[in-house]
């Protein structure tokens, strides 16, 4: 049996009153879709955010191809050294940089040589089909295509795992629809590590491997799931 | 009540300016162009130019930091913190002169350091860092802080803050700077105080040692053009929409917490600094007055003036600037934003401007001139002057007042004077009493217009002390800036028990954000 890519073990962390994590363990295997669904306030945006390191555990451990990024109040690993992929929910594209420039961005910050960053970021774009948007900036581009801007942000730096929380909730449902529809396929095509949190059963459903429930802060199921041939 | 406020805006704020402006056109071009360019103007220039880009310099690089650590760092006791950093800009500036000089001379250091150009940008840098402190943090607060988590998902902070978040700042740090560079500019006590010579105390000299009137008009010129100038790309920038994203309920404090520490140090030899420094040294130098009750009788009625004239100043400020304010609200975004380009403008002529232009259109024979040489001339000064900063306090307070709520008392059948005093004004009492503690503050310590249209045998406590600094031994001269730094910080604390009472309804109530200085997270 192979090593999971990402191991999530007993975690918990309270966010002021309220604990947002209670004990969850989790398992990802590489190349795996994993959606975590559960209705607002269950805790799967923090399970997200402390994979990423944008949080630290208060207790538990985390692991990412067998090497620990976080312990109980400690962060091992900064974010940046994790080789995580984030799709924010609302997308968190910088206002004052062109898209070219955000992933321009990323590369520059994984220290990619000036003269390597074009084609990546060319083959990128071409990924999620915005070429011909390089050069708008975020207000310029619709919501659809602000959504395809981030998805190329966080994949152009070839991660090793993407994570996305909810990134698809701000469309309307045809839109909505359309590019759950792209995304399954780019993640089958590409074969990248997911996790994807949402509260609709329809984006699981056509999104993932596999379906993990969430309730107030605790696993509460998980089962295999069969999406849909796109 | 707008028509009356905007006549008295325009009496007070919009005519001595007009005044100036006007006389200076009927005036031969020739001798003002000598006026303003012979070498003896050119060393003034240089003076206030390096004065104020020094201070908005050196203030910015101090508050800029600090506000990067209030709206970025999660720290305990952060509005304690807050509030001992932004103290010192309380304090009068020419106070803060006064102890850096009783220090210096109490350390036996040369005479030389403190009467100088760079002392002068070291004082008054001290006293406007917690404008830069304040902008940057106001500014940080506006970006959602997922557009920095995006960043630290692939670069470490100092890079993030280099990329996203000080390029999304810049035009609200650069705003800060701009109008620190003009307060600076405009600044009368300080330079007067440490002996260096710029525009502002020019202008005085002319007008009070020289009796020459022509010659302080004409040296506003420069002052007045450049503050004014200054000001507007100041408030423009403010307005920029880059800016202004989505400002969500997920703002996190602690994106670079990793920098708490030194932060934390950094932000204590602030305090330090701008704050104990002065305070001890005052507090020492005046515990070798005698008798207390001695020093206070010396004042006269310098005291009881003050304050008297503040608080009477304070009201009536806020009462014309509240429906100023109101107006401003709302009024469409377009217009609206050359409104507050106006009252950025005003606010920023220096003070000795305001104080020639008042005299040449008060000091005259008539009904007009009878109001010249009486106290009414303090009041007419503190409305020149905090007028339009009271109306952008007040405008941002209403602002926070739903439209929807003024359209529901009138779809009620609520007449508009109605809706205005039981439904408006009750959500704006917070954002009135923080305008009036303010304009009670710049009031109480204003010196450049007071001393120039102060009545014979008449005097505020801040022209008191002024004059007294070279006749007077330095123990009774500390203990009335001990007195005067007392009474604005009782103010201050009296306002911020008033906000922590009403806290939970602070939001809803219009409270501008930095007085409220709550975090969301």
């Amino acid at each position: 049996m192979t090593t999971p890519l990402l191991v999530i073990r007993n975690v918990t962390k309270r966010l002021g009153p309220h604990q947002a994590i209670d004990g969850v363990s989790l398992d990802v295997a590489s190349g795996e879709a994993v959606a975590v669904l559960g209705p607002s306030g269950c805790g799967k945006t923090t399970l997200l955010r402390l994979t990423a390191g944008l949080e630290v555990p208060d207790t538990g451990e985390i692991w990412l191809r067998e090497t620990q990024v976080a312990a109980t109040g400690r962060s091992l690993v900064p974010p940046y050294e994790r080789g995580i992929g984030f799709v924010f929910q609302d997308l968190a594209l910088w206002p004052h940089l062109t898209v070219r420039e955000q992933l321009d961005f990323v590369l520059g910050s994984m220290h990619v040589a000036r003269h390597e960053r074009a084609p990546k970021i060319n083959e990128a774009l071409k990924l999620v089909r915005i070429e011909q948007l390089a050069t708008r900036y975020p207000h310029q581009l619709s919501g659809g295509e602000q959504q395809r801007a981030a998805l190329a942000r966080a994949l152009v730096g070839h991660p090793r795992l993407v994570l996305l929380d909810e990134p698809l909730s701000s469309l309307d449902p045809d839109l909505r629809s359309d590019l759950r529809k792209e995304l399954a396929s780019l993640q089958r095509s590409i074969g990248v590590t997911t996790v994807y949190v949402t509260h609709d059963r329809d984006d699981a459903a056509v999104l993932a491997d596999r379906i993990v429930e969430m309730r107030a802060g605790r696993m509460v199921s998980q089962r295999i799931n069969a999406p849909p041939h796109i | 009540m707008l028509g009356v406020a905007i006549g008295i805006f325009i009496a007070c704020c919009l005519l001595p300016v007009g005044y100036l402006l006007l006389e200076l056109l009927r005036r031969p071009t020739d001798s003002l162009g000598a006026m303003l360019l012979d070498a003896r103007r050119r060393g003034l220039l240089y003076n206030t130019a390096v004065l104020g880009a020094g201070t908005a310099l050196v203030a910015t690089a101090i508050g800029a930091p600090l506000g990067i650590l209030l709206a970025r760092v999660a720290l305990s006791g952060k509005s304690v913190l807050r509030l001992a950093l932004a103290a010192p800009a309380l304090i009068p500036p020419y106070v803060m002169g006064l102890s850096w000089v009783y220090l210096t001379n109490s350390r036996g250091i040369s005479p030389d350091w403190i009467y100088s150009l760079p002392a002068a940008i070291f004082v008054l840098s001290l006293v406007f860092s917690p404008l830069a402190m304040l902008a940057t943090e106001v500014a940080m607060r506006r970006i959602d802080s997922r557009l920095e988590e995006a960043g630290l998902m692939v670069a470490p902070s100092g890079r993030v803050l280099r990329r996203i978040t000080l390029p999304l700042t810049a035009p609200s740090i650069l705003a800060g700077a701009l109008l620190i560079f003009v307060l600076a500019v405009s600044e009368f006590g300080v330079p007067g105080l440490l002996r260096v010579r710029v525009y502002t105390t020019e202008v005085f000299t002319a007008f009070a040692a020289l009796y020459d009137f022509g010659r302080a008009l004409t040296l506003t010129v420069p002052l007045l053009v450049s503050c004014v100038c200054v000001a507007a790309v100041a408030a423009i920038l403010v307005g920029d929409p880059m800016v202004t994203t989505r400002r969500s309920g997920s703002s996190r404090p602690a994106v670079f917490g990793s920098w708490r520490r030194g932060g934390l140090a950094f932000a204590l030899v602030v305090i330090g600094i701008a704050l104990g420094v002065p305070i001890v040294v005052l507090a020492g130098e005046a515990a070798r007055a005698g008798s207390v009750r001695q020093v206070l009788a010396e004042s006269g009625s310098a005291i009881t003036n003050s304050l008297v004239l503040s608080a009477t100043g304070a009201t009536l400020v806020v009462s014309v600037a509240l429906w100023l304010g109101y107006a401003r609200a709302r009024t469409l975004r377009s217009s609206g934003r050359i409104v507050d380009v106006v009252f950025v403008a005003l606010f920023a002529v220096p003070s000795t401007v305001v104080g020639v232009g008042l005299i040449g259109l008060w000091n005259r024979p008539g009904i007009v001139g009878t109001v010249y040489g009486t106290d009414a001339m303090f009041l007419l000064a503190y409305l020149a002057r905090f007028v339009p900063v009271a109306a952008l306090i007040l405008a941002a307070s209403a602002r926070n007042v739903p439209v929807s709520h003024e359209e529901v008392a009138a779809v009620s059948g609520a007449g508009w004077a109605r809706t205005i005093t039981r439904i408006v004004l009750p959500q704006m009492r917070l954002g009135i009493a923080t305008a009036w503690v303010i304009v009670f503050v710049l009031a109480f310590g204003e010196l450049g217009v007071s001393i120039l249209v102060t009545p014979p045998g008449e005097a505020t406590l801040p022209i008191r002390i002024y004059t007294m600094i070279a006749n007077t031994p330095p123990s009774h001269v500390a203990m009335f800036a001990l007195l005067q730094t007392i009474v604005v910080f009782t103010a201050v604390t009296v306002l911020g028990v008033v906000v922590a009472s009403l806290r939970p309804s602070a939001r809803a109530q219009g409270v501008p954000s930095v007085v409220e200085g709550r975090e969301a997270r």
